[in-house]
């Protein structure tokens, strides 16, 4: 390789108190590559791009942009340096235009008054290099999730970035999204840009990287161009382990009595759902992001209730109209977004695991006693491998695997019967992965129920014991385990003909 | 990389400041009244500091209770007014009527609670928004009632609740009998939030009400319970304050205001989420100290407001500060 | 906007429906109580000059919630202002200017504070606030409680004064909307102050100063608070300490905000909402007025119509508040 990189960073350490969260790091990006870096949640990644886009400053190395060294203490100033960051969490104002977005803190004006017609039209040249059909004057609030990630991306491009930073810019994309978002990454690269590409996800990553780059405890592992680099290879060097024993063997017998069993179900963003579950069984739930399936697990939970149909928990018609409904039916939700939804973040991950049962439990009831003793629950934690140093410590501090694992404990010690994930491990890294898959199956083989709502296909397949596919609100059809990506997405994109009924398998 | 263990121990630490914060700072102002005013070393006089602090401080816990939630209570003053204005309406000089009106004085003050309550979390009307409609409300409603003016007397017996002091205690040599008061009234919301789940589902809810609801917890009943009893604490507040102050159209004015910044020098977080009800007590009786202090020292009493709005600045300050520091 | 695309600003029909619904109680009510006359040229004067002290204040107060702050401190702001016009004026009109500009730099003193407290301390806005609030209350009762002073006859023209009929305090509280729109829908300060209130981590990503936005929009609302103090000084020819919070300033011009659209969060929301909430509050004062009813019981019907009217907008919105 002859080109100057267009970006290196050499020997970057941070540390922040009592974390060495970078310890002499190495890295370079050349004009025109896609450099992946991979690694589990804490390995470091967020860091050194936070340090390379002003947001920290390094305790120790240098950066060099093509060639010349720089210094950022503001954001501001990696950005005016070429440098675009588009973060996990959107970073828009929902209640502005699209091209009020894009020029946020850019603002083209003359003596401090906007030129608004320039701003349009330039946005909208913009958003037709990225061949986003979006309108400039639409509403963010208005437009999908994957739009608002393409209306990021178009403000990355107003700086002609010569760097851009892509935070798992999937996350919170479906399939045909991200097969969009990538084809966009592809065209950038044919510009010279060079792209700094965050990823848990490793097909993306082995389809898009040109180079890839292992983090893992603060360290540089390795960098290897991707032929270089099977998946298998990547996930040792990040977890230490190999994939195979990544997802729990499924159930030795046939799944039991009717659970719970849904017909008909409708409200404003679902039409006639009727699906059932049964004792000892992980049900998929599958569909692109506007399907409904989110809808669905909101129906589930009583959060935003059916208004037709019926729901039978055990043969007994049940009224699921607030969450607390729900809990009670013996019904627990492990939500998708787990800090605004999940956690009361500044409490203890004692106090978040006891917060189903405190709240369902009379109100006179002594704090202290029985299953609300610290001393049971502080069992039912260690039991589930949930690492704190403390679990009187606020559980803000822990990393999304612990969280999510102190919430499966929460529904764990309410003795539900029917647990509904949403995305169970999205941002949590591989190693607790594993972990919470084999409790959702040891869940299961219980004798109690799991339906699983998630946009990782790979995930489904290897977790769910038959998958439901949702389109446009509808349950378009379902696949037994063993099925393939494909079947999937065929039903996920409405092409079957006929409608599956559930046939209860 | 956030589990280390060093991490935690410095995040824990704030929780334990700050119950001491509170009382570190009582500690330190009753240090230098006593430096001027030696005798109120004496058991007397501090008895009889208590007795005047008590309103302060049953008003703290209940607006604790009520910022816990997530929430402000602007109100309490108001209905402390309405407490004195509607008692000597009542009343009506008849001593024989005053427990039965005390019954209905706590039944208007539930009434008041309940309103805010449903509000806020029925009507999604913001409770500093709700409170402060609340607060005009209410005010309004007393002065219609009582004319604008202070009129009659409170009877003896109704008064004694704030003015009462037995002599000849032993051990201690005084007691009032607000200060019985105030140690029921402690104890007991020391009860709800400590002894019941209740404590425990106020703080989830003021954390993250959106995930608390989701787990199952009642956020609306949490929430109007916080309101009602800062409604009750008001009240016994307004009844403590007719014994030793009389009957007065601007009885409780301002009072909230000094509740919130009694809770907020103790170390609870506005917005909900983290305190105890020991940032109420030492809250408020470190700001009647200070009161106390500035009288001393001979300054006007307008200037209390002024002081109090440095320590509101000055302690939330401090907290934003810690909170900083350790990330 | 001379494109094809019609986007109507939610603010606007918010502003429109308000608006209308204000004349209307009015009309109704002086038709109702026989008094026509509040229906002439001079009665409807008289109702939008009721607007002109909140309407300054509101307007303020409009900036910094709309960049995701509040201000409580208008109150006790308004009442410096209207006690140092009267102090420094002594009813001498040569005093008017230097009254005038050392009440501005009062206020831009104090907004300085509470915008610092709370973008560079990172205090929260309502304490912050709160607590300049009650430090000006208190210094001003203390040291001003008994002073006697009264503008100059000539400053009085502010209040009373006026030209083809129409006065100069509306012709005052027209211009500054006008300009206070401007600032929001066309100029870059605007623009930032609405992804301050909208994103403040997005913000700042982009490259904002947000500490700096948050500052300014503080120091405009105690502009705009000494504005309405100046206006009272000139209508009650001198000032007490005790007139901002007399009006319950800080309160009503937060509701008013509110009720406009304006949402407390910030990044949504402007000043055409603001001031049909304003003509709302004014209407039904004039319609109670007419009606003749008690003034505690005004005070009453005020309270209860806070809480409805911002009740109106939050319960379309999900989630919880706190």
């Amino acid at each position: 390789m002859t080109a100057v990189p267009s970006l290196s960073m050499t020997g970057i350490s941070k540390a922040f108190p009592g974390v060495r969260a970078l310890d002499g790091v190495d890295f370079e990006c050349l004009p025109g590559e896609v450099h992946a870096i991979c690694g589990e949640n804490g390995a470091g990644k967020s860091t050194l791009m936070k340090i390379l886009g002003g947001s920290y400053r390094p305790d120790a190395g240098t950066i060099h942009l093509a060639g010349k060294t720089v210094q950022f203490t503001h954001p501001r100033q990696a950005a005016e340096a070429g440098i675009a960051t588009i973060h996990q969490e959107l970073s828009l104002l929902p209640h502005r235009t699209v091209a009020d977005n894009i020029f946020m803190g850019r603002e083209i004006a003359r003596h401090g008054i906007l030129d608004k017609a320039a701003m349009r039209e330039r946005a909208a040249a913009l958003l037709d290099r990225i061949g986003a059909q979006i309108d400039p004057q639409a509403l963010v609030s208005s437009l999908s999730i994957a739009l608002q990630q393409l209306v990021e991306i178009a403000k990355a491009l107003l700086l002609d970035a010569r760097i851009l930073v892509m935070d798992e810019p999937t996350a919170a994309l479906d399939e045909r999204d991200s097969r969009t978002l990538l084809n966009l990454v592809d065209g950038l690269r044919g510009e010279g840009v060079s792209i700094v590409y965050i990823s848990h996800r490793m097909p993306e990553v082995t389809a898009i990287a040109d180079r890839i780059t292992i983090l893992k405890d603060g360290q540089k592992i390795w960098t290897r161009p991707r032929d270089a680099a099977p998946i298998s290879e990547i996930v040792r060097a990040m977890v230490g382990r190999d994939l195979k024993d990544f997802y729990p063997s499924p159930p030795a017998s046939a799944p039991g009595e009717v659970l719970v069993a849904i017909t008909g179900g409708t409200n404003s963003g679902l039409q006639d759902i009727t699906f059932d579950v049964r004792a000892g069984e992980i049900v998929g739930v599958a569909g692109l992001e506007d399907s409904g399936k989110g809808a669905l697990a909101q129906a589930l939970v009583g959060d935003v209730p059916f208004t037709g149909g019926t729901v039978a928990l055990r043969g007994r018609s049940i009224d699921l109209r607030t969450p607390r409904q729900a809990t009670a039916a013996g019904i627990g939700y492990l939500p998708g977004d787990r800090k605004r939804e999940g956690l009361a973040l500044r409490q203890s991950v004692r106090d978040n695991a006891l917060l189903t049962l405190r709240s369902m439990t009379g109100i006179f009831t002594r704090p202290q006693r029985g299953a609300l003793a610290s001393a049971v629950i502080d069992e039912r934690l260690r039991a589930m491998d949930v690492r704190a140093a403390n679990f009187g410590q606020e559980i803000g501090t822990l990393s999304g695997g612990n969280q999510q694992k102190a919430i499966i404990v929460r529904w764990l010690a309410q003795a539900s019967d029917i647990l509904v994930f949403v995305e169970p491990t999205r941002g949590i890294d591989i190693a607790a992965k594993a972990a919470i898959y084999d409790t959702m199956r040891r869940f299961a083989d219980a004798g109690r129920g799991i339906v699983v709502i998630s946009s990782d296909m790979p995930e489904l397949i290897g977790i769910a014991d038959r998958v439901l596919v949702m389109h446009q609100g509808r349950l378009s059809g379902a696949v037994p385990r063993g099925a393939s990506e494909e079947d999937i997405m065929h039903l996920a994109l409405g092409l079957a003909e006929a409608r599956h009924e559930e046939s209860g398998a | 990389m956030t589990t280390v263990p060093q991490t935690s121990l410095s995040l824990r630490r704030p929780e334990r400041l700050a119950l001491n914060a509170g009382l570190v700072i009582f500690v330190a102002l009753y240090a230098a009244i006593a430096f001027l005013q030696p005798n109120y070393l004496e058991l007397g006089l501090f008895m009889n500091f208590l007795r005047r602090a008590a309103p302060l401080v049953i008003l703290a816990c209940g607006q604790l209770y009520v910022i816990l939630t997530g929430g402000f209570d602007l109100s309490m003053g108001a209905v402390a007014t309405l407490v004195v204005l509607a008692a000597s309406i009542l009343i009506n000089g008849d001593p024989d009527t005053t427990w039965a009106v005390i019954g209905a004085l706590y039944a208007m003050g539930i009434a008041v609670g309940l309103v805010n309550g449903l509000v806020v979390t029925f009507l999604k009307v913001p409770s500093i928004i709700t409170t402060l409609g609340t607060m005009l409300l209410v005010n309004g409603l007393a002065l219609a009632w009582s004319g604008g003016a202070a009129r009659g007397d409170l009877p003896d017996n109704f008064r004694n609740l704030g003015r009462l002091v037995w002599r000849d205690v032993p051990v201690i040599g005084t007691l009032p009998l607000a200060a019985v008061v105030l140690a029921g009234f402690v104890a007991l919301v020391w009860f709800g939030l400590n002894g019941t789940v209740y404590g425990k589902r106020a703080l989830a809810v003021g954390d993250n009400p959106r995930a608390a609801e989701l787990a199952g917890t009642p956020v609306a009943a949490t929430r109007i319970l916080a309101f009602v009893v800062s409604a009750v604490s008001a009240v016994t507040a307004g009844i403590l304050i007719g014994g030793f102050s009389g009957v007065s159209v601007n009885a409780g004015e301002g009072l909230e205001l000094q509740a919130i910044a009694a809770c907020v020098i103790g170390g609870a977080q506005l917005l909900g989420g983290r305190g105890s009800i020991w940032s109420a007590v030492f809250g408020a009786l470190s700001l009647f100290a200070l009161f106390t202090l500035l009288n001393l020292l001979g300054l006007p009493q307008a200037l209390r407001d002024s002081i109090q709005g440095l320590i509101l600045i000055a302690a939330v300050g401090a907290s934003t500060w810690r909170i900083r520091r350790r990330t | 906007m001379t494109t094809d695309v019609v986007k109507p600003k939610p603010g606007l029909s918010v502003a429109v429906l308000l608006a209308g619904l204000s004349i209307g109680f009015f009309v109704v009510v002086a038709l109702a109580t026989g008094e026509t006359a509040q229906l002439s040229g001079q009665g409807v004067t008289g109702l939008l000059q009721r607007m002109v002290a909140l309407g300054l204040v509101a307007i303020g107060q409009t900036f910094v919630i709309l960049v995701g702050s509040i201000d409580l401190s208008v109150a006790a702001l308004i009442s410096a202002v209207a006690v140092l016009a009267s102090h420094i004026m002594q009813g001498d009109a040569a005093m008017m200017l230097p009254a005038v500009l050392l009440c501005l730099g009062l206020c831009i003193a104090v907004g300085f504070v509470n915008g610092a407290l709370v973008a560079y301390g990172g205090i929260n806005p309502l304490i912050a606030t709160l607590g300049t609030g009650l430090v000006i209350q208190g210094v001003l009762a203390a040291s001003f409680g008994a002073l006697q002073g009264s503008v100059a006859r000539e400053f009085q023209v502010v209040a009373y004064g006026g030209v083809l009929g129409v006065p100069y305090s509306l012709l005052l509280l027209a211009s500054l909307s006008i300009a206070a729109g401007l600032v929001l829908d066309r100029t870059l300060f605007g623009a930032r102050i609405y992804a301050v209130g909208g994103n403040p981590d997005g913000a700042r990503l982009a490259g904002i100063r947000t500490e700096r936005v948050i500052l300014f929009a503080h120091m405009v609302a105690s502009l705009f608070a000494g504005a309405a103090g100046l206006y009272l000084a000139a209508r009650l020819q001198s000032g007490t300490p005790w007139i901002g919070r007399d009006g319950i300033y800080d309160l009503e011009s937060i509701a008013v905000t509110v009720i406009g659209g304006t949402i407390l969060a910030g990044g949504k929301g402007g000043v055409a909402g603001t001031l049909a909430g304003v003509l709302l509050f004014a209407s039904l004062d004039a319609g109670f007025n007419m009606l003749g009813i008690d003034a505690f019981l005004k005070q009453v019907l005020r309270g209860a119509i806070v809480i409805a009217a911002v009740a109106v907008h939050a319960v379309r919105a999900r989630g919880h508040v706190a």
